[in-house]
């Protein structure tokens, strides 16, 4: 049955659909997003519960494929070193994300032009800067002005507590005389817009309780859906249908009891992150686009870009508090950032001190590593690791190849029978010489900074947490699938907002470049209402 | 929906012997601060998670059976009679003690009683949270100092 058909329908309900509906909400147009999760409630988050450390295994798993909620769809995997992580609810993957929440730099949008490989962006630093700031204030962004590493930001609430770890971490930086600086995280550490200030509970990664990380179900829904803008959840989108215009028409999707509905719209907004817009433009197949909606470049699912991670862990003598404070937010390192060609390899990255664990993950990552045995040696293996180690991650830019896909997996499907995404994906030659380098230098910060000894795990397997590349963005439609303001170039009434339009992907988290983007996509859209389909 | 706890569990005699088991995985400590698993209770915990997971719970209580019978075989006695030393060579041949230790692990270290032994308060992270100190940004002296370490750069196609 056919729906009355709404002026602007947005698919996904995570970092990018909720800022664009909250942003053109003003237009009072008929705004209606359709969710595939649900709301989550956050008294029942597991950082309430005796067992929380445990749900990571469980239904506060990274991936869906662990997890196996309903709301979540399967992804194959198997061909990637890397895992795919993502959540989905009213919020997103912003859920469970550690919030840290760096810009990216003004280099990363010319990486042809500096250096020489992959493509520049259609867009600019300054383009979205005043996004940035906007997003700021949204988002809770807590942090210090005055980094040498960026150009002058907002930086509206004071940094997380770096604490004891964060400073140990610190003064090793310091003995090396390499750059460091409380992290950009958008985690409230003041009240800020009727939001609590952070406990330093440790549960980032679990949802946060308190409210204090900013996921978008309390920052841009709210507002978004007082102004009028309508949320179904539990509605899964199938497919985007075609008119005989070859301009979007609209979708079928299937409701929360399964049902399968029609929804018409004038113009369809994908926000459904790096695998699920490719996954759903593959699955609208029509007469007019045979090869999936809006692929005419065949580059729909091409260019797929993790952050290839590796995560250096120090043991030390001293305790160092670690389970208390953010769990991702604490101090980050932009030393090795930009390129030099004298390391082996172009582009460079982040390096972000992460907490230490609480005791179940402790004996768990000990077991993992050989170091915390069953039987009399126990106790003791135990005690010399727990709350004596602290975590950096390196954070590595991906660049993107053709090869590393997302595709349609001939037999594995979601719980409403729509075919799941699979993902192929291999480290390009640059990204292992990158993680190579990151392994040595955090080795050398720990070992400054008085670790005794290290552990390495690289690249990370599960921590397929950034999905972008996959429509990418750019002024040739030959050589991109989206303008340069998120609109595509064979349909000119479907946008993406999301991840996928990324042409590279910098070394730092990309929240905040997507949540930009997505405000900055929304803005020349209200700038262009008169005339947004010529 | 299936409720995992009306699900069978493991026999008494398959609990006797996983507490004694539990004991070797994890054992008391030294000072007495810590107890053991199976001391502890974990093998109620471990018989709840088992109770989930079909083909897991099948083969750690094979595991459990087949260790009593071999003790028998060798010592003429169960498991939980043998000595330490006896106990400890039989675990190691066995292929179950590895999920079994994962189980274990989980079991005991979100234990209310061993939380506090390890000097934590015996509670979830939230609603208190924790007290953290004041920044010490005196650290960031050398960093400040240094000029700007980022490339400018400017569309030139607008």
């Amino acid at each position: 049955m056919a729906e009355e058909p709404v002026d602007v329908l947005i698919i996904g309900a995570g970092a990018s659909g909720a800022a664009f509906a909250w942003s053109l909400a003003e237009t009072r147009m008929n705004i209606l997003c359709l969710e595939q999760g649900d709301w989550m409630n956050p008294e029942s988050y597991p950082g309430m519960r005796m067992d929380w450390e445990a749900s990571q295994l469980g239904d506060f798993a990274l991936s869906p494929n662990a997890r196996g909620r309903r709301e979540d769809y399967p992804v194959n995997d198997s061909a990637s070193p890397i895992q795919a992580s993502m959540f989905n609810a009213v919020g997103g993957s912003t859920i469970m994300y550690a919030a840290h929440f760096p810009r990216f730099h003004p280099s990363d949008f010319r990486v042809k032009t500096l250096d020489g490989v992959a493509d520049d962006w259609p867009i600019d630093y300054q383009r979205l800067a005043p996004f940035y700031d906007v997003n700021a204030h949204m988002m809770g962004v807590s942090g210090l002005a005055g980094d040498p590493m960026y150009p002058p930001k907002a930086v509206p609430l004071p940094p997380v507590a770096l604490g004891k770890l964060g400073e140990t971490l610190a003064k090793g930086f310091n003995r090396l005389g390499w750059h460091w600086w409380p992290s950009d995280s958008a985690i409230t550490t003041q009240e800020h817009e009727g939001r609590a200030p952070c406990i330093n509970a440790g549960t980032c990664l679990l949802g946060c309780a308190q409210g204090a990380k900013a996921s978008t179900d309390i920052t841009y829904w709210p507002p978004a859906l007082r102004q009028g803008v309508t949320l179904k959840t539990r509605c899964r989108v199938r497919e985007i249908t075609v008119g005989d215009n070859g301009m979007a028409d609209g979708v079928i999707y299937y409701d929360a009891d399964g049902v399968e509905r029609r929804q018409q719209a004038h113009v369809v907004v994908l926000a459904c992150n790096g695998i699920g817009t490719p996954r759903l433009l593959l699955n609208s197949k029509s007469k007019h686009f045979p090869g999936g909606l809006a692929n005419r470049s065949g580059l729909i699912g091409k260019n797929l870009m993790f952050h290839p991670y590796a995560m250096v862990t120090g043991i030390f003598d001293e305790p160092l508090e670690g389970y208390k404070g953010p769990t991702g937010c604490c101090i980050m390192s932009q030393e090795f950032y930009e390129t030099d060609r004298a390391r082996g390899f172009l582009r460079g990255y982040s390096f972000e001190i992460v907490r230490s664990f609480g005791p179940v993950s402790t004996a768990m990552r000990g077991m993992q590593w050989g170091r915390v045995p069953w039987g009399a040696a126990h106790h003791r293996a135990f005690a010399e690791l727990f709350d004596h180690t602290a975590g950096m991650v390196g954070i590595c830019e991906d660049l993107p190849e053709p090869g590393n896909c997302v595709t349609l997996d001939p037999d594995l499907k979601d719980s409403d029978g729509i075919p799941a995404p699979k993902v192929t994906y291999r480290l390009s030659e640059n990204s292992n010489k990158m993680l190579a380098h990151c392994v040595a230098r955090a080795t050398e910060v720990l070992e400054a900074a008085g670790a005794k000894e290290t552990v390495t795990e690289a690249p990370l397997p599960f921590a397929g947490w950034h999905l972008m590349g996959t429509a990418r963005m750019g002024t040739d439609p030959q050589r991109s699938v989206v303008n340069e303001w998120g609109r595509c170039h064979d349909v000119r009434n479907l946008f993406i907002i999301d991840g996928s339009i990324f042409v590279t992907a910098a070394g730092v988290n990309p929240t905040n470049t997507i949540q930009a983007l997505a405000l900055y996509i929304a803005d020349t859209i209200k700038k262009n209402l008169a005339n947004l389909f010529d | 929906m299936s409720d995992a706890t009306h699900k069978p569990g493991l026999s008494p005699d398959e609990m006797r012997t996983l507490a004694s088991v539990l004991d070797e995985i994890i054992p008391p400590s030294g000072d007495g601060r810590l107890p053991g698993a199976g001391q502890l209770g974990i093998a109620g915990y471990i018989d709840a998670a088992l109770r989930k997971t079909a083909e897991l719970k099948s083969m750690i209580a094979q595991g459990l059976a087949d260790l009593d019978n071999l003790a028998r075989q060798r010592n003429a006695l169960g498991f939980a009679a043998l000595s330490r030393e006896d106990k400890l060579r039989l675990l190691n041949e066995q292929a179950f003690v590895l999920p079994l230790t994962f189980h274990t692990y989980i079991g005991y270290y979100q234990n209310a009683q061993v939380v506090a032994a390890l000097g934590l308060q015996p509670r979830p992270p939230h609603p208190q949270g924790y007290e953290m100190k004041p920044n010490d940004l005196t650290l960031l002296k050398e960093v400040r100092r240094r000029a700007k370490r980022y490339r400018e750069y400017r569309c030139i196609c607008e």
